[in-house]
Parts: structure tokens; sequence; C-alpha cells
């Protein structure tokens, strides 16, 4: 199927009226619960997770993609306006988004995030577009040999792109991947690490431990400091770019744009490494850099945009090669394995109304945030400054009642309070869980992967040097370890990453 | 050795790892060329041993940090509220499990404190989820619980 045919296709997928309204209400119900303080992208999509129950495949994705982008847009707002960010990828846009915000100037700061995302948005749509049937076609004369290469690399950049020292983030990698193997092995049979409960024979659900660790470690986590807790929610000005702004912004939204597209790709922490990459250029090329961190608004436009971007095109990996790029990826991997959906290079040939649907939804989903977020503006700031002690009982229920409608299962919810506390605890220990979440996901693929190379070259390791593909992926991934040695990478990386905490 | 954040991660690393090493030494590991279900845990979780006794040696030499105190009844209340709902829900229905559990995390709020508003409000809250899940979603959660149900009806 050519591209136009199946843009063709999506379209007539999305615009069905009841694919469009759950778009609707995903972007809607995503930004809702993604502008409340302290919720990332991956508790909101895991408490948002069972209204997507009980959904067609394409109306249920299609409204997951709208939670997603909303949450992702709702954490920019808070970001801006009660310098508190949602996940690591908004830290760069509290940076100058809220000096803008201090200065009575939050309005042009979200106009600047919604036009730079909605654009960054539309741009990143039509390059998934492009490359994702290439990569498709590529990724089925991929071997298990170029797939481990490319988990590995997914895995090492994510432990690179993590705050904390190295050795934490491989520690913690590890043990996502002990907590992936959990169940019964696909290959032998075998029940591993299941001490002989049944509830744990088909493994540990990913999104249990996800909503868990970020969730409710990160309600446990703020509870530590209610009393330090400040809430002060900038007030709302005109929402309209001066024609200054429109100047200086025009430019950086466009290399914001470029570089999320190419980083988002990337597997590993791209959309993260996307916003800042795209903020230090700005500042690099800038003719008055003295005025970032003071509330320039290219600092605001230029990240939001690559984060978007970024946002975007790491729906390539996970959608053509099955491999999830950040740990909200590997969710919605998660979310999709609940409906039934296996992501790889296959879903384009199989499921092409799912695929495009999909792919034109995305567009739309952020043409709707675009109309939806600005004028909506002042109701996201009133919930914003929703006290936190009426917030975190119902984020809890919320969380409760997602958790335990996955599989109907009270064990589950149990599990989720178990690694609510483990979150707590890592977090309490300076050990940032993105890594585990993306290993318990890579780790089974991995050992996948490297059983069926070995099977093939008789136990001989030297195929992953041999194939061109996998030997370049695995020279690029020791690259990004050796360049954490260099002093100057060191540096940037801790002045880059030292706020995300 | 003086408790910090890396002598505790590298206990709980260490300890993990040769837990997990013990029991996936157990199952048959293969070879190379034919992986077994043991192959790869052993492997993974050597070196997750491995990698605890480097945070432990690590943090020999690092400036050691205090640990700031820990507020231990959102810690303990929270999660076991979380338990209480499991073991309600199915038990008592819906509603009543998730009054439990917002009346039980909100405690744990220094803000917390008894009046006819909030209480009011949680009635609502926990009808309202109620309607969301199970009428409008469909959810096939019950709304009353196996034990409140009278025989017969």
């Amino acid at each position: 199927m050519d591209i136009f045919n199946g843009l063709l296709l999506g379209f007539s997928t999305a615009t069905t009226l009841s694919n469009f309204a759950y778009c609707f209400a995903g972007v809607l119900l995503g930004t809702a619960v993604g502008v409340l303080p302290g919720l990332g992208p991956i508790a909101t999509i895991s408490m948002l997770l069972p209204f997507t129950f009980g959904l067609p495949v394409d109306t249920a994705l299609i409204m997951l993609a709208g939670i997603f982008y909303g949450s992702q847009y709702g954490g920019s707002t808070t970001a801006i306006l009660m310098n508190l960010p949602g996940e690591a990828s908004s830290v760069v846009t509290t940076l100058d988004g809220h000096q803008m915000a201090k200065q009575g100037k939050a309005g042009r700061a979200l106009a600047a995030a919604a036009i730079g995302s909605f654009f960054a948005g539309t741009v990143g749509t039509l390059f998934i577009v492009i490359a994702a049937p290439l990569l498709a076609s590529l990724a089925l004369t991929f071997g298990p040999a170029e797939y481990f290469s490319l988990i590995m690399l997914g895995l090492i950049t994510s432990m690179v792109l993590t705050s904390g020292s190295l050795l934490t983030a491989f520690g913690m990698a590890l043990f996502g991947i002990i907590l992936g193997m959990i169940g019964t092995d696909i290959n032998s049979g075998a029940a591993r690490f299941t001490f002989g409960s049944p509830y744990l024979l088909d493994g540990l659900d990913f999104v249990v431990v996800a909503t868990g660790i970020f969730g409710l470690g990160d309600v446990l986590m703020n509870l530590e400091n209610e009393r330090l807790r400040v809430v002060g929610v900038a007030p709302v000005s005109s929402l309209f770019p001066t024609a200054e702004d429109w100047r200086r912004m025009s430019a950086p939204i466009l290399r914001g744009t470029g570089i999320g597209v190419l980083l988002g790709v990337l597997p590993g922490a791209g959309v993260l490494l996307a916003s800042f990459s795209a903020y230090a250029l700005e500042k690099k090329i800038s003719k008055h850099p003295e005025e970032f961190g003071k509330g320039a608004i290219e600092g605001v436009a230029a990240p939001e945009a690559a984060n978007n971007a970024a946002a975007q095109t790491c729906f390539i990996p996970m959608l053509t090669l099955g491999l999830p790029g950040t740990a909200t990826m590997a969710l919605m991997i998660g979310a999709l394995v609940v409906q039934g959906v296996q992501p790889g290079p296959e879903i384009l040939s199989q499921q092409p109304a799912l695929f495009w649907g999909l792919v034109v939804s995305m567009w739309i989903g952020n043409l709707m945030l675009l109309f939806l977020n600005l004028p909506l503006v002042g109701m996201w700031a009133k919930l914003i400054s929703v006290p936190y002690h009426f917030l975190f009982p119902t984020i809890c229920v919320f969380m409760a009642i997602g958790v335990y409608s996955i599989n109907n299962s009270v064990f589950d919810v149990y599990m989720m309070a178990l690694f609510g506390v483990l979150g707590y605890f890592f977090k309490r220990m300076g050990a940032e869980p993105a890594p585990l979440i993306l290993a318990m996901i890579l780790g089974p693929m991995a050992e996948e992967y490297l059983r069926r190379t070995l099977l093939i070259s008789h136990g001989d390791a030297s195929v992953f040097f041999t194939s061109p593909l996998s030997l370049g992926t695995l020279v690029v991934a020791a690259l990004l370890l050796l360049s954490i040695v260099s002093p100057r990478f060191r540096k940037v990386r801790e002045e880059g990453l030292q706020e995300v905490d | 050795m003086k408790l910090s954040q890396d002598v505790l991660l590298g206990l709980f690393f260490v300890v993990f790892g040769v837990v997990s090493v013990s029991v996936a030494m157990s199952y048959p590991f293969g070879t190379s060329g034919r992986m077994g279900p043991g192959y790869f845990p052993v492997i993974i979780s050597s070196l997750l041993v491995l990698t605890g006794l480097l945070v432990l040696f690590r943090s020999q030499f690092a400036q050691p940090e205090i640990l700031p105190a820990i507020r231990w009844k959102p810690l303990l209340l929270i999660p076991g509220a979380v338990v209480i709902f499991g073991l309600a829900v199915e038990t008592l229905g819906l509603p009543l499990a998730v009054l439990l559990l917002t009346i039980l995390t909100a405690a744990t709020s220094i803000k917390f404190h008894i009046e006819w508003k909030t209480a009011a409000g949680s009635l609502a809250f926990a009808a309202l989820c109620s309607v969301v899940f199970i009428e409008l979603l469909g959810l096939p959660i019950p709304i009353v619980g196996s034990w409140l149900r009278v025989p017969g009806f």
C-alpha cells in the first residue's frame, strides 16, 4: 500500500464519529490529568487505561495516543505555570517558561509551547508517514543479531541519559531485566522466579509495575515533603504572541523540530535528549545568550517543539520494530498487549487500518490540542491549583481501579502497593527508575534474540560483529558509554540532568 | 559502615542478586548454542551482585550524606490502604472499597481533619466512581460485594 492510499485509509478510519470522539476524549482527559502536578505521562496513561478497555482496538489505540499527547502537553502547562515538571523532558521548559510566567508573560509562553508543539507534531507525523513503512520493510530483513544489538543500544542510551550515576542506572536496568523474566519461559516452558505462585506464571504485569513505581511511588515521595509543597500558580495573561514573539520563535521552532524528529527515532531516551539538545543549541547560537534562563521565548519554543516532534517519532521504533524507545512507549506497548496487539514490522501489512488510522489521528489530536488547550487554559490553571491533600486520595483510587481492571485481579493491586514502596525506596536512594521500566520490557526480548542468534551461530558470539548493522549499532552504544567517561561530556550531562530529580 | 544512599542501594542489589542467582541456578543452564532457561537469569543476576558490590565499594569513598528522616505514616498507611482496597473490592464491592481507600489515604495528610463536607465529598466520589467505571465503562467490578449479598437474591 502506498503512502497516499494509506493516508486515505487513515483519514477514513480516524474520522469516523466514534474514533473522532474518543480521540477528543483522550486528549481532553490526558490533558486534565497531565496538568495535575506530580503526575507524569506514565502515571496519567496507567490511570486512564481502563477508559480504553472494551473499545475496539483501533479506537482504543487512537484514544491512548490522544491521552499520551494530552498528558505531555498538560505537563508543559504545569511546568510553565507552576515550575513543576511532570517528567524529565519538561524540565527545560521550566527554565525559561516559568521565568516568563513570573514576568506576567505566562499566556505567551503557553502559546509558544502550543504553537511549537503543533508545528512539530505535524512535521513529526509526516515523518512517520514516510519513514515508518521504509523502516518496517527494512526491519523484515533484520535477524535476531540486529535486534539484540538494537536492544542493547536502547538500554545503554537510557542508562547514559538518566540522572545520577551510571553504575546505579546499570543496576536498575539489571533489576528490571530480572523482573521481566518472572513467569513462564516461552522457550522451555519452565516457570522462573514464580516461587510456586500461580499468579506469577504469566509474569508481572508491566502496567502494574509502572503504575506502582511511578504513580504510587511519586505520591509517597510527595507526601514526604507535604509541608514544603508550594502552591503558586502564575496568572495567565494574554494568549496572543506579539509580532516580536513570532519573529523570535519561528526559527527556534524549526530547528527544535528538526532535532526532535531525528533524535526521537533513537532507541533510549530520545525525547529527553531532544529537548535538552534543542535548548542547548538555541542558547549556543543565540545573539543574546544571557537572556536564557531569564525568560527567553526561544528557550520555551525550541525544546517544546523538539519534545513533541520526538514524542511523535518515538512511535516509529515502537510500531515498526516493537522496540520501545522510552519508558512511556514501553507502557504503550503494555497497553497494546492488553488489547491483543503485538507491535512489530507486520503491523503495517496486517493491520493497515490500525496503523494509518493511528498516524492520522495523531495529527488530528495535535490539532485538537491547539484549539482545546489555549482557550481552556484558565480551566487547567484552576485544576493545577487544587490542593494536593484533595488530589492524592483521588489519584490513589483511580490507580487502584485501573490496575485492578487490567486482569480483574486483586493480586495486581497488591503488587502495585509493593512496587509503590519500592519506587519510593529507589527515589530516596537517588536511583532513577526509568531504566528499570524500559529493561523490564526489553530484557525478555534481549534474551529471546540472544538465544536465537546463538542457536543459529552454534554458540559463536562473533556474529554480533560480522553483521554490519549489528556492528554499527554496538559501536554507537560503545561510543555512548565511552563518552560518559570523558570529563567534558560528563559535565554537560550533569548540568543537563541535575534538575531532573 | 555508615548508612548512606549507596550502602542501602548496594545492599539491595546484592541481596536481590544473590537470591536471584540461587533461584536461577536450579534451572537448566544449557550451553551458549542452546541456552537453557537458567542461562540468561544466572548471567544477569551475577552482574547485579557485582554491580551491588561496586556500589558498596564506591560508598566507602564518597562523602556520606545524611539520610533525611522518613515520614512513616504515609509510607505504611498508603500501601496498606491499597491492600485494603484489594481485599474489599470483591468482597464489599466497589463503592465501599473506594470509600475506604479515599478516607484511609486522606488520613495520612497533615491537613486531614474530619468534617461533614469532606465526608460527604468522599461519599459522592465513591458513588461517582461506581457510576463511571461500572455503569459507563462497563468494567466487571461488583457494586455489592460477595459478603454483602443476601443469599437467594
